[in-house]
This record gives C-alpha cells, sequence and structure tokens, in this order.
C-alpha cells in the first residue's frame, strides 16, 4: 500500500517549488514606481561585483530618481550573451565593451553615439586612448582603464639560473636568448609560447612597422609575416625555449593553466593586470618588465584600453545612462571604491590621485605602466568586427602547427585565408 | 545535458500508433476532449519547434551576423561547407569517431552492469544509486577540471599507466587521446542506460532460465540465447537513444577543452564547431546550414538503424499482435 | 571491464539452487567484490571534486595529488557569500525554482499530452505522433536563436519563463512518449468502467489514469530535475540579472579569464550544487527502475 507515494511526493514538489518562488520574488527589485530604471551589464570575478555594488549604490544616493540593475558574469559567458541580447534589439542601457566588441556594435547600429552628449565629461583623458573608442569618426565608447602587456618573471628562478633580469628596451633577439638560457639551467620552459597568441603576434608585427587590420578594414600582413613568425617560434619550440605543444594547448587565458601558473615554466607572457593571479600561486611578488622590441628599437607594445563602457542607441533614458557613465568614469568617491579593479583608470585626474593610495599587485601594475609613460607608440585602432572569431582560428591553427600536423607556411596560408574571408 | 536519454524507437511507436488502445473502445468519445488535452502540446509545436525549425531553414541560406538583416545567398553557405571548409570535415571526422568509441563503451558498460545487479539481493538500491552518482553531474566546469587534471601529464592515469610501463603522458593534451577523454566522460555517466537494461532486464520471465536449465544450458548459453534476444529491443532503444545523443555531443567536449575543441582540433566535434560559427563569429546562417546538414544526418544513421533492426531486434510478442 | 561482464552473468542462472550445495557463495562474494572494486574507480573523480574544494589556491590545478596538504576551509565561506551582493541562499532557492517549475511543467503537459495519443481517437493520430517523435532528433542549437527571438518578442527574456514554459507545453518528447508506453499497457476497461460511472475524459484521466501510471511520472519528475538543474546552456543564454542567477550559472562566474579567478571556491560551490540533487535522487530513486520496468519500453 504505497497510495501515498505521489501524493506525498508531489506535495514535496510543489513546496519546493513555492520555497523557491518565495525566495525569488523576495529579495528583487520589487516594485520601482516612478523610478528611471537602467540595467548596466559587465564582465568580471566576485570581488569585482562587490566594489561595482558599492559604487552603484553611491551612484543611487547621488540620483535618487535612477536604480540601477546591474548584470555580470565571466568574460567569455558576457561577451556571448551580449551578442544575443543585441542581436534581438535588446542590449543594456549601459554595458561593459571589449576592445573586439566596438566595431561590430557601432556599426550594427547598437551603440549609442556618446559625443554628442554635453554631460559626458572627457576632458581628463588622454586623446590617444580616448581616440580608441571612436569608430567611424564617432566617440561610440569611453575607455575604462588601460592595460598594457608584460613579460611576467619569476625573479628567484631567473637568477638561480644566472639569466640577467630583464631590462626596458631589450629585443626579441635577447628575449630568446634568454628563454633558451633558462630552459638549460631550469629544465622547464623559459616561456609560454608566443606563437599561439594574437595578441603577441600583434606586437611583434607592429615592431615591424606593420599592423594586424589596415585602416581600410583589410589584412595588414601577409602569409610570409605569419610563416616567419611562427617558424621562429616553432625553432624556440623544438628547443624547449618555449612551452611545448601539449602545454600550449591548454591555455583558457587563467593564469592557473598558463606554463609558469602550472610551474612548466619561468617566465609568461600576458596582460599586467590579470598576472595578479600569479602571487597567489608563485608565492613571492612576481615581477613584470615590458614587452621586447624589434631589433632596429621599435616598440609594438601599447596602452591598450583595458575595456570600454558603452551605452545602448535603444536605450530609453539616454540622460540617466549618460549620467551613470559620467560618474563611473569622473566621480572621485566612485574611483576610489573600484580601485584598480578594471585596470589603472584611464582618466588622469583620477590615476594621479589613485595611484599613491594603492598597494600589493595593484602598485606593481601602476610603477610598471608609469615607467613605460611616453616609451610606446600609439594604440592601433580598434580591432575589426570578426577579429574575435579570427583570434580563436590563430590559436587552432598554431596548433596543427605545434603537433607537427601541418607546416607553418601551410597553417599561415589557411589562416590568411579564413582572415580574408571574414573581413569580406 | 550530455547523458539525456530522450529517444524512442520509432518502430515501438508506430505499433503503438497502429494497435494503440485508443480507437476501438472509446468510439462515443467526444474528438474535442482529444484536442483538449493535447493543445499544450500543439502549441508549444508549433511556437517553439515548428516556427522556429522554419526560421532557421531560411537562415541557413541567408549571410546573417545577429546585427543587420539577413542576406539571401542561395547555397553558398553550403558550398563552402562541403567544398572550402576543412575545419568543417574534420568536426565531422571527431564526431563519427567519438560517435563510435562512445556508443558501444557506454552500452557496454551499462549492460555489463546491470546484468551484474539483477544477480545481487542485498544492497542492490545502494548499488543502483552508487553507479547513477556520476550522471547526476552532468558535465559541469568543475567536472571538467577534475577530468583535465586525472588525465593530464603526472595525473592520476598517467602515474598508473607509467607505473605498468606505458608511458604515453597526458590524454587531454595530446590529439589522438584527447577524444578518448573526453569520451569516457560520457561513458562515466551511463546511468540513465544502465537503469533502462535493469528494467529491460527484470522483465524476462524467469521460467525461461529455469526451462533453459532443465535443458542444461550453461550459463553462457542462457546469455546468448535468452538474454540477448528478450533484450534485444531494450538494446536496440538505448542505441538509438544514445546514438542521437552522441551526434550532437557539445558539453563535454566544451568543457574539458575549454571551448576550444583541441588539442589540434580533436574534440572540435560538430555542435562544438557549429556554436563556434554562430555564436563566436555571428555566422548565424552558416551555423543555420551545419544544423540542417546535422538533422538530416542523424535521420539518416537512425533510419539505417532501423532498417538493420529487422534482422537482430526479437519482439516477444510480435506474434501475439 | 570485461571482469565485470562475466561476473555479472556469471549468476543470472537461478539462485536457489546454488544455496543448497554450497554454504558460501563464492560466486556472489566475488560478484560484490567485483562491483566494490568498478564502484571504487568510478566514484574516484568524485572524491577528486570532493578533495580538491578543500586545496590552497595553488594546489587547485598544478597539485596532481588526491588530498590537500591542508584543509582551505575559506573556499568555503567564500561560496557562501554566493557571487556579488547575490546570495548562496537566493541561488539555491532560483535554482530550485527553476527546476521545480520544469518538474510541475513536464508532469502536467507530458501526462496530457499522453493521454490524447495513448487513449484518446482522433484526426492525425498518427502522423502527429510519429512527428512528436521525430522532434527527439532536432539538435537543439538549430532552433535556438529563432527560440530566442520568440521568447525576446513575448518580453520574457532576463524572467524564468524561457526555462519553465517550454516544459509546460510537453516539448520535451522523451517524456511524452515515456508515458504514452506505460499507458498503453492499462487494461481496456478501465475507461468503460469509468464511462458507466459517470465521468468524463477529464475525471477518468484525473481519477484513474494518472495515479495508475504513477512510476513514469516519477521518472519523468527525476529526470527533468536533474537535467534542468545541470542545464548551463539555456540558463545563460534567457538570464542577465545575478540575481536571478542558478547555482549552475553563478558557478561560471569564479571563473574569468580576463581578472583574477577562484577555482577553490568553485568546487565548494559545485559540491554545494551537488547536495539538492543527490538528496532529490536518493529520495525518489526507488521508484525509478519501477517506473521503467513498467514504461513498457521492451514493446
Amino acid at each position: 500500500m504505497r497510495a501515498h507515494g505521489p501524493r506525498v511526493s508531489c506535495v514535496v514538489v510543489t513546496v519546493l517549488a513555492l520555497c523557491a518562488a518565495l525566495a525569488a520574488c523576495g529579495g528583487g527589485s520589487g516594485g520601482s514606481g516612478g523610478k528611471t530604471v537602467l540595467r548596466y551589464s559587465w564582465w568580471g570575478n566576485p570581488d569585482r561585483a562587490a566594489r561595482t555594488e558599492k559604487a552603484i549604490a553611491l551612484f543611487e544616493k547621488q540620483h535618487p530618481g535612477i536604480e540601477v540593475q546591474t548584470s555580470f558574469s565571466g568574460y567569455d559567458t558576457y561577451i556571448q550573451k551580449l551578442a544575443t541580447q543585441a542581436a534581438g534589439g535588446d542590449a543594456p542601457d549601459v554595458m561593459q565593451l571589449d576592445y573586439r566588441q566596438i566595431n561590430q556594435y557601432a556599426q550594427g547600429g547598437v551603440l549609442l553615439d556618446l559625443g554628442k552628449q554635453k554631460d559626458l565629461r572627457t576632458g581628463d583623458f588622454d586623446k590617444g586612448l580616448l581616440g580608441t573608442g571612436v569608430v567611424d569618426d564617432t566617440q561610440y565608447a569611453i575607455p575604462m582603464g588601460r592595460g598594457t602587456q608584460a613579460v611576467v618573471y619569476d625573479a628567484a628562478q631567473w637568477r638561480k639560473a644566472g639569466v640577467p633580469e630583464p631590462r626596458a628596451g631589450w629585443t626579441w633577439k635577447k628575449w630568446a636568448w634568454a628563454m633558451g638560457r633558462l630552459a638549460e639551467a631550469t629544465g622547464k620552459a623559459g616561456s609560454v609560447d608566443p606563437g599561439h597568441n594574437e595578441d603577441w603576434f600583434e606586437i611583434w608585427l607592429r615592431g615591424q612597422g606593420k599592423s594586424l587590420y589596415t585602416e581600410d578594414g583589410g589584412l595588414g600582413f601577409t602569409t610570409g609575416d605569419l610563416t616567419r613568425y611562427w617558424e621562429w617560434t616553432s625553432e624556440l619550440r623544438k628547443r624547449g625555449a618555449v612551452s611545448s605543444a601539449e602545454q600550449t594547448t591548454q591555455l583558457d587565458g587563467t593564469v592557473e593553466n598558463q606554463p609558469l601558473g602550472r610551474g612548466k615554466a619561468v617566465s609568461d607572457i600576458n596582460w599586467d593586470a590579470p598576472s595578479s593571479g600569479y602571487e597567489a600561486l608563485l608565492g613571492k611578488n612576481p615581477k613584470l618588465a615590458p614587452m621586447p622590441v624589434a631589433e632596429d628599437g621599435t616598440p609594438g607594445q601599447y596602452f591598450k584600453p583595458s575595456m570600454f563602457v558603452g551605452a545602448a542607441a535603444k536605450t530609453s533614458h539616454p540622460k540617466a545612462a549618460v549620467a551613470l557613465i559620467d560618474f563611473l568614469m569622473n566621480d572621485r568617491e566612485a574611483a576610489e571604491i573600484l580601485g584598480a579593479n578594471r585596470g589603472i583608470p584611464a582618466n588622469d585626474r583620477l590615476r594621479k590621485r589613485l595611484i599613491p593610495e594603492l598597494d600589493g599587485f595593484d602598485k606593481v601594475v601602476a610603477d610598471y605602466q608609469s615607467g613605460l609613460e611616453g616609451k610606446l607608440k600609439d594604440p592601433p585602432q580598434a580591432p575589426l568586427q570578426g577579429d574575435a572569431a579570427l583570434q580563436r582560428t590563430l590559436q587552432r591553427d598554431y596548433d596543427q602547427v605545434s603537433f607537427g600536423k601541418m607546416s607553418p607556411r601551410k597553417a599561415a596560408g589557411q589562416f590568411v585565408t579564413a582572415a580574408k574571408a571574414e573581413l569580406r | 545535458m550530455t547523458t539525456t536519454t530522450r529517444t524512442p524507437p520509432k518502430r515501438t511507436a508506430e505499433r503503438t500508433a497502429r494497435t494503440g488502445s485508443a480507437g476501438r473502445r472509446s468510439r462515443r468519445e467526444p474528438q474535442g476532449a482529444a484536442w483538449v488535452f493535447l493543445s499544450p502540446w500543439v502549441l508549444g509545436a508549433v511556437v517553439l519547434t515548428l516556427l522556429p525549425m522554419a526560421v532557421s531553414l531560411y537562415l541557413s541560406f541567408t549571410d546573417y551576423n545577429m546585427f543587420d538583416a539577413p542576406q539571401w545567398i542561395g547555397l553558398r553557405n553550403y558550398t563552402q561547407m562541403f567544398t572550402e571548409d576543412a575545419r568543417y570535415w574534420r568536426s565531422v571526422v571527431s564526431t563519427l569517431t567519438y560517435v563510435v568509441i562512445a556508443v558501444p563503451l557506454q552500452l557496454g558498460l551499462a549492460l555489463a552492469v546491470a546484468l551484474a545487479l539483477k544477480s545481487i539481493r542485498r544492497g542492490r538500491g545502494f548499488y543502483r544509486s552508487a553507479f547513477y552518482a556520476p550522471s547526476l553531474l552532468g558535465a559541469s566546469m568543475s567536472i571538467a577540471l577534475v577530468w583535465r587534471a586525472i588525465f593530464n601529464d603526472g595525473g592520476t592515469v598517467d602515474d598508473l599507466l607509467s607505473r605498468a610501463g606505458l608511458d604515453i603522458g597526458g590524454w587531454v593534451n595530446r590529439p589522438g587521446w584527447a577524444l578518448l577523454a573526453v569520451a569516457l566522460l560520457t561513458v562515466w555517466q551511463f546511468g540513465a542506460p544502465m537503469v533502462i537494461f535493469l528494467a529491460g532486464l527484470q522483465q524476462i520471465p524467469s521460467e525461461l532460465y529455469e526451462a533453459a536449465a532443465v535443458d542444461g544450458a550453461g550459463r553462457w548459453r542462457q546469455f546468448v540465447s535468452i538474454t540477448v534476444p528478450m533484450l534485444s529491443p531494450v538494446i536496440f532503444f538505448n542505441l538509438v537513444l544514445q546514438t542521437i545523443q552522441a551526434f550532437q555531443v557539445f558539453t563535454p567536449a566544451f568543457a574539458v577543452s575549454g571551448g576550444k575543441g583541441g588539442p589540434a582540433d580533436s574534440t572540435l566535434f560538430y555542435t562544438l564547431y557549429l556554436y563556434d560559427r554562430g555564436f563566436t563569429a555571428s555566422h548565424m546562417g552558416y551555423a543555420s546550414a551545419m544544423a540542417w546538414v546535422l538533422l538530416v544526418a542523424i535521420g539518416i544513421v537512425t533510419a539505417l538503424l532501423f532498417r538493420s533492426s529487422r534482422g537482430w531486434v526479437f519482439y516477444a510478442n510480435e506474434e501475439e499482435r | 571491464m570485461t571482469a565485470e561482464t562475466r561476473q555479472g552473468e556469471a549468476p543470472a542462472a537461478p539462485a536457489a539452487p546454488a544455496g543448497r550445495r554450497k554454504p558460501v557463495p563464492w560466486g556472489r562474494v566475488a560478484l560484490h567484490a567485483a562491483c566494490v572494486a568498478a564502484l571504487l574507480v568510478m566514484l574516484y573523480p568524485l572524491a577528486w571534486l570532493v578533495a580538491t574544494s578543500f586545496k590552497p589556491a595553488d594546489e587547485v590545478i598544478a597539485s596532481l595529488r588526491l588530498l590537500p596538504s591542508r584543509l582551505e576551509w575559506s573556499n568555503y565561506s567564500t561560496a557562501m557569500d554566493g557571487v556579488g551582493d547575490v546570495s548562496l541562499t537566493r541561488l539555491l532557492g532560483n535554482s530550485l525554482l527553476v527546476s521545480g517549475g520544469a518538474v510541475l511543467g513536464n508532469v502536467l503537459s507530458c501526462s496530457l499530452a499522453a493521454y490524447a495519443f495513448a487513449r484518446l481517437r482522433f484526426r492525425m493520430r498518427r502522423p502527429l505522433f510519429a512527428f512528436m517523435i521525430a522532434t527527439i532528433m532536432l539538435p537543439h542549437h538549430a532552433v535556438l536563436i529563432p527560440q530566442y527571438i520568440v521568447f525576446n518578442q513575448l518580453g520574457m527574456v532576463n524572467t524564468y519563463w524561457p526555462l519553465i514554459l517550454p516544459k509546460f507545453l510537453a516539448t520535451e518528447a522523451f517524456f511524452v512518449f515515456l508515458i504514452v508506453q506505460f499507458m498503453r499497457g492499462l487494461p481496456k476497461e478501465l475507461e468503460e468502467a469509468a464511462r458507466i460511472d459517470g465521468c468524463g475524459p477529464f475525471r477518468t484521466f484525473a481519477r484513474i489514469i494518472l495515479p495508475l501510471v504513477r512510476p513514469a511520472l516519477i521518472t519523468t519528475a527525476i529526470f527533468t530535475f536533474i537535467w534542468t538543474w545541470n542545464d548551463f546552456f539555456t540558463q545563460l543564454i534567457y538570464l542577465f540579472e545575478p540575481e536571478k542567477y542558478t547555482l549552475t550559472l553563478a558557478l561560471r562566474t569564479f571563473v574569468d579569464a580576463s581578472s583574477t579567478s577562484a577555482f577553490g571556491p568553485m568546487f565548494a560551490m559545485s559540491v554545494f550544487a551537488l547536495l539538492p540533487i543527490v538528496l532529490f535522487f536518493l529520495a525518489f530513486q526507488r521508484f525509478l527502475v519501477e517506473g521503467m520496468a513498467n514504461s513498457g519500453i521492451k514493446g
């Protein structure tokens, strides 16, 4: 006699569902009677979430008529979700944007022309950096913070190996020599293999006076350029100077999975701020050194806006959206709350005020950046639509090279063909 | 998402329709009632299945980047896919390899465990739950990381194998081996087919075995001439189900390879590449074309399986009906 | 694994006479031993998952040892804090709401449709049934964007409706089929008796048929609950606000390539995410095989 079986389980299920419904509705934003409701989306981790919520609370206090609904997720997730939203004509009022998205979103009519908004103050921004948010002569996005590339290294291991620490202005040749020496002395790879990443290729390419993309939306390099680059990295890889194919293929952007993070290499090439993760992994402070330059001294490295903020063209509250952007970019208290979490602020006035207050790895990054001030070339134009896909294609094609399934020339030819099709 | 088992054998289904209990009995039943019962399903089928399918068929003939209006380009997505895209063909080969490895391994293991559990009296419930446990997990981020740790250089598997003198190195970071590691993740979650096998085994009348034992048939003999034929409809059911699932495999490879389908495209399965083209590269037209090709391919394979089933699937009640 | 196969078949023969001949059933002991050995291998990754949730940051990825060098409880306290300003209980509540809603929807709508297909007479029954079966083959990536557009037009994006509503519309054909198979096995006289008692089709369905197909409904409920709980992909696409995030979704936010990630707390949170499905499964699993057994899958 299990006659009660189904009834009991039904009751259990219903009660669970009701509890959940109550829990889910309880804390919600309930009645936002008469208030302007803004949606603000961004990517990041829980720490950034906590800081952002605090800053938003301050904004809501300053603007009692506005309520901000925030939304965040990890980077990969965010990029895809925003694309789906934008495609559905449903982009959030204010959104954090990556360098690689601006072009596509601006041309797709998703973004609001911020240049026309008088309430937005941009006087404290470096003109070159501000220009990175311009597409077709229109200011669609404002850089929030800036970052730059770096060689991250474990100074203790370098000293033990007897390799002098890197100095500003070191060339790729010297870098390659150092990696070889480190590998011989430590038995680990000197560095991550730079062949897998479009970002590092770009720096090498800029050193040669070229660029990933041309002004008129074409490809800025040839099969020959990419072949030379990959032949060079392959040579290093075969000598063990840089990480093996088996290590390189596992890179997913997190420091935990970089060869340096796994203890399989003694240095890394990475962006400056995300390298803070090495503190927890390496125990002592990881050090940052500038990227190598070309033989004639031309630097390829640049200050890249680490992220932008933009507003939706379709927003029903452009004034409120602009007020929020202005607050995030210019408010002193907001800057103190947010710290260097979104990169060292791009606002010159706030940066000067903030730097002395930084500590830990934020300070390492700030010092690293001020040491580079004035030594780097202007950033390239915003990457073209289709670049996000090409970035991954490049990784995959290089996998074919590093596992010996294709020659550098063949893979490079394949990549260039795909790139041209993508940019068509 | 991975071990979901949702496909019934069509043959059984057809028979249901043919000999179904409905007709003759409820002759005086007004038809209206049936439509009331069906109405949620009809609404769902039209709005959430038929309409989206029609839209995606249309998109497959267009260039659509999700921002601008779709542009009609005829068959170009299809010709590009078949003639110009080397990576597409690599994804087809990976997927087929995966199907051929994962499906038999998973079903074999599920059947073996079900057979073992059938003859256990004490603690059967415990074993059943414990063997089912991995299937509760899906292929989450954390499981993927565990998998990467176990099948990496110096991980548990590498460690055990090199002690046994087999120095292969890591699996997840080596083309040729990574696919096997991903397949094992699916195989490991064999709970659903196991439960179905167990149910099928319990339906085989014990008199058959008793009679066979009286005739002096050994255990192997009994397995071959009673268990296998009596179980063949269930084996077939699971086979169709898991094959269709395997063609659509996404999450295990996505999670274990971090979305890249590496190393060297060895786990870039069909749906993974489809997702990549559609959502990373914003080529929704191309992705829709890929989806339709997959749909047709699955349809053909399923039809072939049904055709073959006439040769080996034994329906006990065929004669009765 | 072949060892188990042979062990497995061995005692498949009648168990009764064995007891008379041998005092110690060695076959059975060996079978248990084989099962336990297989279980140890099977559960090793689970042990790894739980052990990793206690590892300090530098051991989570790099260390290849099962046990942590010291217990890092802070992973759990970080996970307990939830994500951003969204608490763990909130995330848990959201997940329960979505999975609970899906269970309710599937059980209700699939049994309704199944009843019509299995026991009622209407025009187009055969082609519609075949169509329903065919929808199981549909790769869901194919209809993702059009479905999104539909839900966006209905203003349902960033609500739970896109996750729950399809279940109320019987879109999971597998379950419809499962219940059809089950209903088909019920005696033909049921409806006639009910009609004599003056029951219409609705009362017959609710009072007589539903209670009899209970195991199939429970099977549907268990699978729906587990699958919905783990379905990261749909939730990812439709939910934007952290307040609406489910546990499965929140897990992802611990790992962000562009800033410092927190693998340790993520593992701790996965353990939390696992608990409800384990409990749900343990509570209902005894109905599971019963449900499967009677579903008439056998054909």
